[in-house]
């Protein structure tokens, strides 16, 4: 390393500056530059810039219209649904489509901001998924949790409040443990090293798993809490539970957006994730705004399990394998490192989960999902709300 | 004059490269000090080592007579010392105002909870910074654009921007690491004007500057370095007429601009 | 000649049988001349077992494991061969990476045992997607292979299914010889009563089919597609969906809308045919519920009652293997194996706990007393060769009439089990009760088996 190249400079404009904007306009709660998975990594469009000039319009069209190609296919399948089965299948398969996607939300929003802050996949973080919820189900069947949120209206209450906060909080220390033993070490070495190790954390997780609650679904008695249809619209039945889990996912989303956007921890993990070393060169503490981002992203992914829980009623040692790979792919589809776009990605997943799944049969909905996965990599890795690469280039 | 930061031996080893050997010199409160000297003369790095970005490899720099030694980054910013950088790092998707508040994080006092809370006091020292963030800005001519995102400013508003965060931080010690590049001369006066105006204020300022109009006209002390070591140190004037400068390092043509300046 | 030698020897001993310690079950004579003729018998003669016995088959592979070894330890212990004495392995098929049976594992088990050339005859596999990998390595190696529980018919028939629903060519299974038995019926059978059950008893005309997309499920649910629709009733819908499967929502909303009547579940409970009564419940559908011998476990119940309906489970019914905890001809092995396993932890100490515990066992006999008849008919020595000897027990399968704690069983030429039938289990009160037996006759009609 040379004395010159501590860091590259931001991207400075050519022509003349920009409309002054001086109020405090709230803009998008970007952790990283929208060119996301590109960003970084210069070459991207190489094939829209060396490919026959037929090939590279066809990609240019495709990835300039990818986020409209997406809502068209989504679009297009609900109709698909409702030409199916009505507007009673449509409705159902809409209420379950947003209950997947509010889950996916959640989890999206923890592998979005750790890619953000540490550009890392932290693929344990669907087993930490998982263990929040197994620590969600060992504090309420041992604590007569269970018991309150029967009693009373109140009472659930007070669980839902003490369940939420407990495993929240035990949550966040799990990841905040996991970042300490396992990644701080390797935050400057070639970015295999932390992947691999993170592999290594999430094999750990689910063994630890499988050793305490057995291979089987395990019943969380959670499902139960809340019972009931809250209102029906036509012959679809909404039930509490799917108005919880909606309504929950969405205060957490938003709050997390007002806190990142708005208070100094924030501002902090935004410039932390903007640019480690001039964040330090500000007085910001990498260690402890990196420690907090696992914290909250672990935090969400608690949040996420006990929403599971609540919904499902059950737990399983390898659920967040699953579960979170899918979750990822909402991340990146929202563009990775931008907190809002995970949470739409989220619900857009749900949508092409269950829609696609409904129409093309159940055996593609994980198909459909992964050949999203490769369509946004191929064709437009920042995701849907990023920049246009491929036209800038 | 007591010693505001004092460097002792400070060397710095990157393998076989020496980048730094055996820089001494201080800085006075309220003092305007220059480094300059040709590329890779070491001056970068030695910000980096004054800074804490760079462990030395030997040497020991004090603040106030306390070694900073071993200190992270952050810990340095913290006992009162700023800086800039030649290639200006704003975060670039964060707005200018949110830039500069990022400066101030370290003193507010709102703690996790209260950010997660948004607990009136919370509420009211963002309100605060946020005052103090944009009266900066006002300072650096940037009231029009405390909306913007750093990347969206032209290259000399963005050099101000970096300065206004570096203000943020609460220095006693400014780093500026070529303030003057890409700027026209209408913009080096302002920018002088402001070096000065920031002194006033009770400021010490140490600048690497390639620029010797800007050098020669507000520094009170200049530290001249060749391949890492220090060859002269002194007034604009002794340093103009240090013939070791002259001839070692600057060659006729620059020692024909110094005079001239 | 040989063959009918080797059956007369075998009637003798069922004879000999009813006396012994077993009660009706014929594991042999009570003393060492009670293995007529082999008391000069020399040597060590191997069989073992190959199930599933960790993840998430920890509680079905274990049973009929503990079953085939306590033949083992009965033969030994009443010397049926004479001098000789059996040895007993017992290999998992279980993999940590599939978190249960592994068919790459069965395979590496059987390639491993038929290396050993002391191993004349194996139990097992327990799944039929393990047998579809194990059968060809056994059939090259000519090592006998008995299963106590694979139901997937094209494991030895193609001819009663279409070839193109069956996903295997029973063919290219045996590059050698036919050393493949089994001592339940098969899905063929099982698919044609659940039909029945659904079309004829329930009396529904819509069937909204999933499987679990394995050769078992996926089996089943197409027999019972063919059988539902011939029995006069239109399948409205399917889906085939991974074991990995965590929500079946979409599919209980496509299920809804199209008006189906029943939901059948072709499947194993590991891999959601509980989680699919579980959302059936959460949609607010209450469909009749019915399943094959995959959903017939305790797993099936507390998956469906994980949800907010805690006694969801109530009503569903599947058919599974006879239950054979009310034979009176079960009786005497039930009470050896609580005696025998006393000590073992819950719920491994009660053979009754899982349906096909008595098929390992009789499974194991059947393999003892073959190789009996073939040692008696080689003058009471095991033949020199190890081929020699694996042919010889293959042969003496195909004659094989015995009459064990599950009733009497013999085996066609497809090494099939000529006396297939299923009972029907209802959840009720949280447990599985059984309802009928049902069977099918040789002209394919489905009754009650009185």
């Amino acid at each position: 390393m040379t004395q010159e190249s501590v860091g590259v400079g931001p991207t400075q404009p050519l022509g003349e500056a920009p409309a002054p904007s001086p109020r405090r306009e709230r803009k998008a709660a970007l952790l990283v530059a929208p060119e996301g998975l590109i960003a970084r990594h210069r070459g991207s469009g190489v094939m829209a810039r060396t490919a026959v000039p037929a090939f590279r319009t066809t990609y240019g069209f495709i990835s300039h219209n990818f986020p409209a190609i997406i809502m068209i296919g989504i679009l297009a399948s609900v109709l698909g649904v409702l030409a199916q089965g009505g507007p009673t299948l449509m409705g159902n398969q809409m209420r379950n489509a947003l209950v997947l996607g509010a889950i996916y939300a959640l989890i999206a929003i923890g592998y979005t901001m750790v890619y953000g802050i540490i550009e890392l996949i932290n693929f344990a973080h669907g087993d930490v998924f998982t263990l929040s919820g197994f620590y969600a189900f060992l504090i309420a069947d041992h604590f007569g949790i269970n018991k309150l949120a029967a009693s009373s209206g109140f009472g659930l209450l007070v669980a839902l409040v003490v369940i939420f906060a407990v495993s929240m909080l035990l949550a966040g220390i799990t990841g905040v443990l996991i970042e300490r033993v396992a990644y701080r070490r390797l935050r400057d070495a070639p970015r295999l090293a932390p992947l691999i190790t993170a592999i290594g954390v999430s094999f750990l997780i689910e063994g630890f798993m499988l050793a305490f609650f057995g291979p089987d679904n395990v019943t969380t008695h959670q499902a139960s809490w809340i019972n009931g249809n809250a209102f029906t619209l036509g012959a679809v039945a909404v039930r509490w539970t799917d108005l919880f889990v909606l309504g929950m996912a969405l205060v957490l989303m938003f709050a997390l957006g007002a806190f990142v956007t708005r208070t100094r921890l924030g501002k902090a993990m935004r410039s932390t994730a903007q640019d480690r070393q001039a964040a330090l060169i500000c007085g910001i503490n990498i260690n402890r705004t990196i420690a907090t981002t696992f914290f909250i992203g672990s935090a969400l992914a608690a949040a996420g399990a006990i929403i599971y829980s609540i919904n499902y009623g059950s737990l399983k040692w390898n659920l967040g394998f699953h579960v979170g790979i899918i979750a990822f792919t909402a991340a990146v589809l929202g563009g990775i490192g931008n907190i809002v776009g995970a949470g739409i990605g989220g619900f857009l997943i749900g949508m092409i989960y269950v829609f696609g799944g409904s129409l093309a049969g159940g055996a593609w909905s994980e198909s459909l999902i992964f050949a999203i996965l490769v369509l946004i990599l191929t064709f437009r890795p920042v995701g849907l709300f990023g920049v246009d690469v491929a036209s800038r280039s | 004059m007591t010693a505001l930061l004092e460097l002792d031996s400070v060397t710095k080893q990157f393998g076989g490269l020496l980048a730094v050997s055996s820089v001494s010199f201080s800085i006075g409160e309220r003092e305007i000090i220059s480094m300059i000297g040709p590329n890779g003369a070491g001056k970068t790095t030695a910000f980096n080592c004054v800074t804490g970005l760079f462990p030395l490899t030997r040497g020991d720099i004090r603040l106030d007579g306390h070694s900073l030694g071993g200190l992270p980054p952050h810990r340095i910013l913290r006992l009162g010392i700023a800086r800039t950088f030649q290639n200006i790092r704003l975060f670039s998707y964060m707005t200018a105002v949110d830039n500069v508040m990022v400066g101030a994080h370290w003193w507010m006092k709102a703690r996790v909870w209260d950010g997660a809370l948004t607990t009136p006091r919370s509420r009211r020292e963002e309100h605060a910074v946020e005052q103090r963030a944009l009266e900066l800005l006002d300072l650096l001519g940037l009231a029009n654009y405390a909306g913007n995102y750093a990347r969206e400013l032209p290259y000399g508003l963005q050099r101000r921007l970096e300065i206004a965060r570096a203000l943020a931080t609460r220095p006693r010690l400014l780093l500026l690491d070529e303030p003057a590049a890409g700027l026209n001369p209408q913009e080096k006066n302002e920018l002088m004007a402001l070096i000065a105006r920031l002194r006033g204020e009770g400021l010490t300022v140490f600048l690497i500057e390639h620029d010797m109009r800007v050098v020669m006209g507000i520094s009170d002390r200049i530290v001249v370095l060749d391949h890492g070591e220090k060859i002269a140190e002194g007034s604009p004037a002794e340093v103009r007429e240090n013939p070791r400068v002259v001839e070692a390092y600057l060659g006729s043509g620059a020692s024909q601009e110094m005079r001239s300046a | 000649m040989h063959r009918t030698a080797a059956f007369l020897s075998l009637a003798s001993i069922a004879a000999l049988g009813a006396v012994s310690a077993c009660g009706t079950s014929t594991s042999g004579g009570s003393s060492s001349s009670g293995g007529g003729g082999l008391s000069g018998c020399h040597g060590t003669i191997t069989v073992a077992t190959d199930l599933p016995l960790t993840g998430g088959d920890s509680t079905d592979g274990p049973f009929p494991q503990l079953g085939a070894q306590l033949a083992v330890t009965q033969a030994n212990s009443n010397h049926v061969l004479g001098g000789c004495t059996l040895n007993y392995v017992s290999k998992d098929d279980s993999s940590v990476a599939k978190n249960g049976h592994d068919p790459a594992q069965g395979a590496a088990n059987i390639t491993s045992l038929a290396a050993d050339q002391s191993v004349v005859g194996v139990v097992g596999p327990f799944n039929s997607s393990v047998a579809e990998a194990e059968i060809p390595v056994a059939s090259q190696n000519h090592l006998a292979l008995i299963s106590p529980s694979n139901t997937n018919p094209c494991l030895t028939t193609n001819q009663a299914v279409p070839a193109s629903t069956c996903g295997i060519t029973t063919s290219s299974l045996y590059p050698g010889p036919h050393t493949y038995f089994r001592v339940i019926g098969t899905d063929l059978t099982q698919g044609e009563i659940l039909a029945y059950i659904a079309a004829k008893q329930l009396n529904m005309t819509k069937a909204y089919v999933f499987d679990d997309q394995e050769a078992y499920g996926a089996g089943l649910a197409t027999i019972f597609k063919q059988h539902f629709a011939s029995d006069g009733g239109t399948v409205v819908g399917s889906a085939s969906l991974p074991g990995s499967t965590t929500d079946f929502s979409t599919q209980i909303a496509n299920a809804q809308s199209s008006g189906a009547q029943v939901i059948f579940f072709g499947g194993t409970s590991g891999n959601g045919c509980g989680l699919v009564r579980r959302d059936e419940g959460k949609a607010g559908l209450t469909l009749p519920f019915l399943g094959g011998d995959g959903c017939q476990d305790q797993k099936f119940i507390t998956d469906s009652n994980s949800g907010s309906n805690t006694s969801e489970a109530e009503g569903a019914e599947a058919t599974s293997a006879p239950d054979a905890t009310k034979l009176s001809s079960a009786q005497a092995f039930y009470s050896a194996y609580s005696t025998a396993y006393s000590s073992k932890s819950a719920p491994y100490n009660d053979g009754k706990n899982e349906p096909y515990t008595p098929f390992g066992y009789d499974a194991m006999n059947i393999l003892i007393q073959a190789i009996k008849s073939v040692l008696l008919s080689n003058g009471g020595q095991p033949p020199s060769s190890t081929m020699t000897f694996r042919d010889d027990v293959v042969q003496a399968l195909h004659s094989t009439n015995y009459s064990g704690a599950v009733g009497q069983t013999s085996f066609d030429s497809n090494g099939d089990t000529t006396n297939p039938f299923f009972t029907l289990y209802k959840v009720s009160s949280g447990n599985w009760t059984g309802v009928n037996a049902y069977q099918v006759d040789s002209s394919g009609n489905v009754s009650v088996k009185s």
